[in-house]
């Protein structure tokens, strides 16, 4: 079991690294947060037009409290969406590029792949937040908001948390893709993924809302959403490890 | 002797009504089975029941004598398959694909396995271009090392010679005939009659899900003989048919 699993991650690894949808989503991820974040801060300075910083929002104030709310707003959305696709990708493409025969008749188990493909995502999107986080610490520090302080290290940190906790949020997608047997499967629940999690934010549902919970929690500073409502991406998560381990086990390629 | 991959009264079908009825079909060791029929008689519906990439409605599927749900894996490290795609991803080299083959199989020494089928199918220029790369004829070279790397003792293989050029076609059926020899349990499937037959110890005929009869390899006008098989079989669902509506 651990040697096949040893072997299904480095096999996993090596298709991400090698893929053009690993690389271009990677650095749309980090680069991509971060210039947008970086954008808004140098419009909040530049910009004397009232209606315009109204839509800036917390960034207008132009220091790092402001510029790290931006970024996790735009990481709750956009980074959720971007780990997503990678995630339909991952498991899609195996349908789509018809390798998934080969994965028939191995010695590895289909679960030992499918739990594999998870831990390589999870590996690849803590690594990603992680980045990001040190990106806009260095964009910010560039930029002149001064010293990183105690206030703005939690709140980098609670930036890359956000990040790994939208990995639990995004499992879904993965099994999604699995039952459509496609990337576009996969794609069509992670845009549903992001909608309803913004949605439910609007709908005043808060924190018992698993979509929801990590970037009400980032964007609160902390505040609005309790550990245990956290907790909750723990079952969420699991349930979605199971329905996606047990569809590749129980696969069959009849369609 | 325990055939290495067998089906027994295996039927699986497809709710359009295709698909395989009471297959019963053996691979046992040292022997090449070629698998002939018509495009959509089922041959690759019988390959895809007798790997587990579809589960038989009744009948059953063995591995070394044990369903295939309760097979050891251990015992799928000495499968080699090819059924439909390569696997090979589009994104990574020849070499590394072969690479991600032999681990995905537990193969000891990987280095080794690989160098000595890239030297075995001359895929020695074509080692370190991307897959994508690669032409339909290399990229199902680089998906038959990939399924012959790790020296399997049973071997399923659905129309490998496709877009293999002809140093290819030769080069698979001398690697057949060694491994056989060798004592290997070999299924091919193939619509080329004439090719099947220069290796085959055993050819068998597929038409409507169904296994209709054998063709000694050595029969004179293959062709003539097989189109007769399939026809006088045709013939008999058609009556039986005629039947049933007379009734």
């Amino acid at each position: 079991m651990m040697a096949g699993l040893r072997a299904a991650i480095w096999a996993e690894a090596v298709k991400l690294a090698g893929s053009t949808v690993g690389r271009v989503g990677s650095a749309a991820i980090v680069i991509g947060i971060s210039v947008i974040s970086a954008s808004m801060l140098l419009a909040a300075a530049t910009t004397t037009d009232p209606q315009l910083l109204a839509k800036l929002g917390p960034v207008a104030a132009g220091d790092w409290r402001g510029f790290l709310l931006g970024a996790v707003q735009i990481t709750g959305a956009g980074g959720l969406g971007g780990f997503a696709v990678i995630l339909a990708w991952m498991f899609g493409r195996e349908f789509g590029d018809g390798t998934i025969a080969g994965l028939f008749a191995l010695s590895v188990r289909r679960t030992t792949i499918a739990l594999a493909k998870l831990i390589v995502y999870l590996a690849w999107a803590t690594a990603m937040s992680l980045l990001l986080a040190i990106v806009l610490a260095l964009v910010g520090t560039l930029a002149g908001l001064g010293p990183i302080g105690t206030g703005t290290l939690e709140a980098l940190a609670r930036q890359a948390a956000l990040g790994v906790m939208s990995v639990a949020i995004t499992l879904p997608v993965a099994w999604a893709a699995t039952l459509a047997r496609s990337v576009l499967g996969g794609v069509s629940v992670a845009i549903a993924l992001v909608v309803v999690a913004q949605v439910s934010v609007l709908a005043g549902l808060g924190g018992w809302m698993p979509l929801a919970a990590p970037a009400l929690w980032a964007i609160s500073l902390g505040t609005t959403v309790s550990p245990l409502q956290l907790s909750l991406l723990i079952p969420f998560g699991a349930i979605f490890v199971v329905l996606i381990t047990q569809s590749w086990r129980r696969m069959q390629l009849d369609r | 002797m325990t055939a290495a991959l067998a089906l027994e009264q295996a039927t699986r079908t497809f709710r359009n009504g295709s698909g395989i009825f009471d297959v019963d079909l053996e691979l046992t060791s040292g022997q090449i089975v070629a698998l002939v029929g018509l495009n959509g008689a089922g041959k690759s519906t019988l390959m895809r029941v007798l790997l587990g990439m579809l589960r038989p409605q009744s009948g059953r599927a063995l591995l070394n004598g044990d369903d295939l749900d309760s097979a050891p894996m251990s015992a799928w490290a000495r499968v080699g398959h090819l059924v439909e795609y390569p696997l090979a991803y589009g994104e990574l080299t020849a070499r590394r694909n072969l690479e991600l083959s032999a681990r995905l199989r537990g193969v000891a020494d990987v280095t080794a396995a690989i160098d000595r089928v890239i030297t075995e199918f001359a895929l020695e220029q074509y080692a370190d271009r991307r897959a994508r790369a690669l032409s339909l004829g290399n990229r199902q070279r680089v998906g038959v090392a990939a399924a012959l790397q790790h020296d399997p003792s049973t071997i399923v293989l659905d129309e490998p010679t496709n877009a293999l050029d002809p140093a290819g076609v030769i080069r698979l059926r001398e690697s057949l005939l060694r491994r056989a020899a060798d004592g290997a349990a070999i299924l091919v499937s193939s619509h080329h009659l004439d090719e099947v037959a220069r290796i085959a110890d055993r050819i068998v005929v597929m038409n409507a899900g169904r296994l209709i009869g054998n063709l000694a390899p050595d029969t004179p006008e293959i062709e003539h003989a097989f189109f007769e098989v399939v026809r006088a079989h045709d013939e008999k669902r058609d009556e039986e048919r005629g039947e049933k509506v007379g009734s």
